[in-house]
């Protein structure tokens, strides 16, 4: 087995949840070549998404869960700059509220994943041989397949038990350990074969030692990009299964409940029910890929073309 | 060639294996109780009581150890029979994917065409005219649309083309096949599939125009460009079909992604395809049903993989050869 | 008039490690009839030099410089006109028959096309490339219709030849027209390129082969480290070299005693503004160090671009 340079993260999380990156390796060069104007502009606009998230509750409390059928489908306005649901209530402050659910949802999502992957990429990097094959073996096809699907069949199957979020947390768990997995296994296998460690074993330092020398150090980084670049994945998940009607409690105000109960209000005119809570998403993802990218081209330079540019 | 599809071939039931036996694990690490499910599905009220469970289990053989219940399980779906949907009242599986199959090909095979024809006008495009405005365009709109929510877009296409515009109407196609004896609705289709292929269009366009580039610095064009011959056959016919070489590949490994696309999608127009019936069923807990698509996800993933890569040696001269 | 003219020509590519000087100060000329060979060790230049006097350059060029075709300058030309001169009035053999030819299309088709982008009608292309193959121990329908991989090295390189000689152009370049030929392959396209010059183009022979070069005769323009440091009589060239590094050249040859140049050439992003074989020419005095040398006439005819010529 070569030492695979690993590279941080090609976390499939690039696009599209779903679509691995690396499948389609010169498309990650549009990010190369960006301004970092772009990139500054993701990133602030990131800061301030989360930043609304995490104030939510200061700036638009939702104590009084607003319901005011007075008030039911008004457009925007200065009062509700997004405009109100079919039961009166403020979207921004659905909005916000929401957001912070999908965020919170996202990260303990992508949390499971990296937990899942770490584990299986230490037993197939240690255990080696036959069975690193067929894990390896398993991981291809595992990942030809369409995520969503096997969220969907997930969520329907433990929900009951580990509530929405949980549940969510799992089908994201499950259909995307596998990049953490290949970066943990990468690095272990090109650790091995490292002059370095070789010494290090051989003059007796020990195991833990290793790891937090030698080992950690390596990893993390690249664990964290992957963190962050499953993020997007983790968003596409809650919204995409809570507007199936398949994730978070209907009575949460979650980005894609948010979604699902404005299906009605459009019917009636109410396009900002739709609009707000799903540019959001967007934005979101949008911006949580063009930081991650950025930060994965600059930390590879292999990917830079030399003549290019 | 023909070994080489032999071999693909092969490798599919083993692929199917691994499918099934994934799914069924996680049916049964998770506290999913058919009995309970069954018998809350089939009568309101009735209680499950000690003896009824007992009963269930050992008719189903539940009490089984687990590989013994995989394999009696597998055993079943290599004769074809999938089970029972408890959401269609005790209909077989397998009916009622043949029924929803149609309507979901027509969809995802348009929605395919249209990101192919699209996705090449604009790689093109973008690269004919690199670093213009135009290229930024493309670019940056491909980028995004790999972002956006699917669900979102067509929420927002249901409200301003069904909605404030009445053009086009915003769900209720009927089954196809059934009502139409096989007659596409082409009014239906338009809204679904111009919004999965726009949501899929992304990597496709970055692709064409990021591969066509790098083509089009290789010896062989710059070679055509020393023989004076012009832009435009430049890049059609010295370049293009070199970089729709590995574009072919990129339709198979998309296919997974175009049938989560076709799941969203669907529900929100009431496609009456498998996606569709995809959330119908996981709504309605119907976990025969539910397992059954998946493996039937499966199957057209690894079938898209395999067409593709056939696809992709019958374009390559050079790899076309070595396999007569 | 010459048939093409460079003045003072410099190519530089911007990237991302600096500014690569491929090609500085690239005077000469080459009349029609004429045969001028350029030799050097790889990477020197030879390349950029053919792909900049057909303006084949990527976009992150930097060109300085003149070129004239016939006395028309080229430099200035609009790419639309660029374009019609290519392949009618000036063709390349390209460096790498193998990857110059398109892998995906069959031989003849890709022939044709370009033959009968030079105004060819049909019938014409055909056979003036059949013509042209023929001389080189092949047959139009030899070729047609297989793909490029399914040729010999030496038969792709035979292809690439034939294009380049349909039409009579007036100023052929080849670089490294024999790659991958063996010797008797070597004589035959010789043979071919002593034509093209007796047919009274301007012919330019990139080649590392310097036993071709000699061959060849007509005149040599030895490439250093992106500088053409010596222009002479090809004859004169091979029996005494007057720069230094021609020197050390020709004494590397196995031939000559194999003692090889000490030291390593410049990276071409660092040239030094100075003479830039200096610090590995064993005849280095002061003047080396303080500027670049211009070419200086020699007393035998030719230059070089060396202050002991000063
Ligand atoms: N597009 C480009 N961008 C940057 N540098 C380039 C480019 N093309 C050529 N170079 C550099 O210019 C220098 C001269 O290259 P050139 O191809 O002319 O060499 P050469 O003399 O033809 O060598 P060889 O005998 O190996 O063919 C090399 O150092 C090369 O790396
Ligand atoms: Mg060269």
């Amino acid at each position: 087995m070569s030492a695979v340079p690993t590279t941080p993260g090609a976390p499939g999380a690039a696009g599209t949840p779903g679509i691995e990156a690396q499948r389609t390796g010169r498309v990650r060069r549009f990010l190369g070549r960006k301004r970092p104007v772009t990139v500054i502009v993701a990133a602030s606009v990131l800061g301030l998404l989360v930043l609304a998230a995490v104030t939510a509750d200061f700036v638009r409390p939702m104590d009084s869960r607003g319901i005011n059928l007075a008030r039911s489908l008004e457009a925007p306005s200065l009062a509700h700059p997004m405009g109100t649901d079919q039961v009166g209530r403020d979207l921004l402050t659905l909005a916000v509220h929401g957001l912070r659910l999908s965020f919170g949802v996202s990260i303990l999502a992508a949390m499971g994943a990296m937990a899942v992957g770490a584990l299986i990429g230490v037993a197939a990097g240690t255990l080696g041989g036959r069975a690193d094959g067929v894990m390896m073996r398993g991981i291809d096809v595992f990942q030809s397949q369409n995520h969503f699907l096997f969220a969907i069949l997930i969520v329907v199957l433990f929900r009951p038990t580990l509530g929405g979020a949980g549940a969510i947390a799992l089908s994201v768990a499950v259909t995307h350990w596998v990049q953490v997995a290949r970066i943990v296994r990468g690095e272990l296998l090109s650790l091995r074969e490292r002059p370095f460690v070789q010494a290090a074993v051989n003059g007796g330092v020990g195991r833990a030692r290793l790891a937090t020398r030698h080992f950690l150090p390596h990893l993390i980084p690249q664990l964290g990009l992957a963190f962050v670049l499953m993020m997007p994945h983790a968003i596409f998940h809650e919204s995409g299964l809570s507007f199936l009607g398949l994730g978070m409690p209907p009575d949460q105000a979650s980005l894609g409940n948010l979604l699902s109960d404005s299906r009605r209000s459009l019917m009636l005119g109410g396009w900002w029910t739709a609009f707000f809570p799903g540019a959001l998403i967007f934005i979101a993802s949008l911006c949580v890929g063009v930081v991650g990218e950025y930060v994965r081209e600059r930390s590879n330079p292999r990917w830079r073309s030399e003549l290019e540019l | 060639m023909i070994a080489v599809v032999g071999r693909r071939l092969l490798a599919l039931p083993l692929i199917l294996f691994a499918v099934a036996l994934l799914v069924f694990l996680l049916a049964w690490a998770s506290p999913y109780d058919p009995a309970e499910a069954y018998v809350q599905g089939a009568a309101a009220g009735d209680a499950l009581t000690p003896e009824l469970r007992e009963q269930f289990e050992r008719a189903w053989g539940l009490e089984d150890p687990m590989p013994v219940q995989f394999l009696s399980w597998l055993g079943r779906l290599v004769q074809g029979d999938l089970g029972e949907s408890r959401y269609l009242s005790g209909a077989p599986v397998v009916d009622a994917l043949k029924d929803r199959a149609y309507p979901s090909l027509v969809l995802l095979g348009s929605a395919l065409g249209v990101v192919l024809v699209g996705a090449l006008l604009a790689g093109v495009a973008a690269a004919a005219f690199r670093d213009s405005p135009l290229d930024w365009l493309i670019r940056t709109s491909a980028y995004a649309a790999t972002f956006v929510p699917s669900f979102w877009v067509a929420l927002l296409a249901v409200f301003v083309f069904a909605v404030q515009l009445d053009w086009l109407p915003a769900a209720g196609a009927s089954n196809l096949r059934s009502v139409d004896g096989g007659r596409v609705e082409f009014r239906h289709l338009l809204l679904p599939m111009l919004t999965l292929a726009l949501t899929q269009h992304g990597w496709f366009t970055l692709y064409v125009r990021d591969t066509l580039l790098e083509v089009l610095r290789d010896d062989y064009v710059r070679f055509a460009e020393a023989q004076g011959v012009g832009r435009v056959a430049v890049l059609f016919r010295h370049a293009l079909p070199n970089a729709l070489i590995p574009f072919v590949t990129l339709i198979g490994t998309h296919i997974p992604e175009l049938i989560g696309g076709s799941i969203l999608i669907e529900s929100v127009f009431g496609w009456p395809g498998l996606g569709n019936l995809t959330r119908q069923a996981a709504i309605a807990v119907d976990i025969p049903l539910l397992l059954a698509i998946v493996l039937v996800g499966a199957v057209l993933v690894v079938l898209g993989n395999l067409i593709a890569d056939l696809l992709y040696r019958v374009i390559d001269p050079r790899i076309r050869e070595s396999m007569r | 008039m010459p048939a093409i003219e460079a003045r003072a020509l410099s190519v530089g590519f911007r990237t991302e490690r600096g500014v690569v000087q491929a090609l500085s100060d690239a005077s000469f000329a080459i009349e029609r009839g004429e045969t001028l060979v350029v030799i050097g060790e790889s990477g020197s230049g030879k390349t950029v030099l053919a792909h900049a006097l057909m303006r084949l350059l990527p976009r992150n060029v930097t060109l300085a410089g003149e070129v004239d075709l016939e006395g028309q300058p080229l430099l200035a030309l609009p790419e639309d006109e660029m374009r019609r001169v290519r392949g009618r009035r000036m063709a390349l053999i390209p460096q790498g028959a193998g990857s110059a030819l398109n892998p995906v299309r069959r031989v003849g088709g890709l022939m044709l096309e370009m033959a009968r982008v030079r105004g060819l009608g049909q019938g014409e292309a055909r056979e003036a490339l059949d013509g042209s193959l023929r001389e080189l121990g092949l047959s139009f329908q030899q070729v047609a219709e297989r793909y490029p991989h399914q040729l010999s090295g030496g038969m792709q390189q035979r292809v690439v030849n034939a294009m380049a000689m349909v039409g009579e152009p007036s100023v052929v370049i080849a670089d490294e027209p024999t790659h991958g030929m063996d010797p008797e392959l070597v004589d035959t396209t010789a043979e071919q390129l002593g034509m093209i010059a007796r047919r009274g183009a301007a012919l330019l022979v990139i080649t590392h082969d310097l036993r071709l070069a000699e061959r060849l005769g007509g005149r040599t323009a030895l490439i250093y480290s992106s500088y053409i440091v010596e222009l002479r009589d090809t004859a004169a060239f091979f029996s005494q070299p007057e720069h230094p590094y021609g020197r050390a050249l020709l004494g590397a040859l196995p031939e000559h005693g194999g003692v090889a140049i000490p030291g390593v050439s410049p990276e071409l992003t660092q040239l030094p503004r100075a003479c830039a074989f200096a610090p590995r020419c064993p005849a280095r005095f002061e003047p080396c160090d303080e500027a670049v040398p211009p070419m200086f006439p020699l007393p035998g005819g030719g230059e070089a671009r060396c202050y002991l010529h000063a």
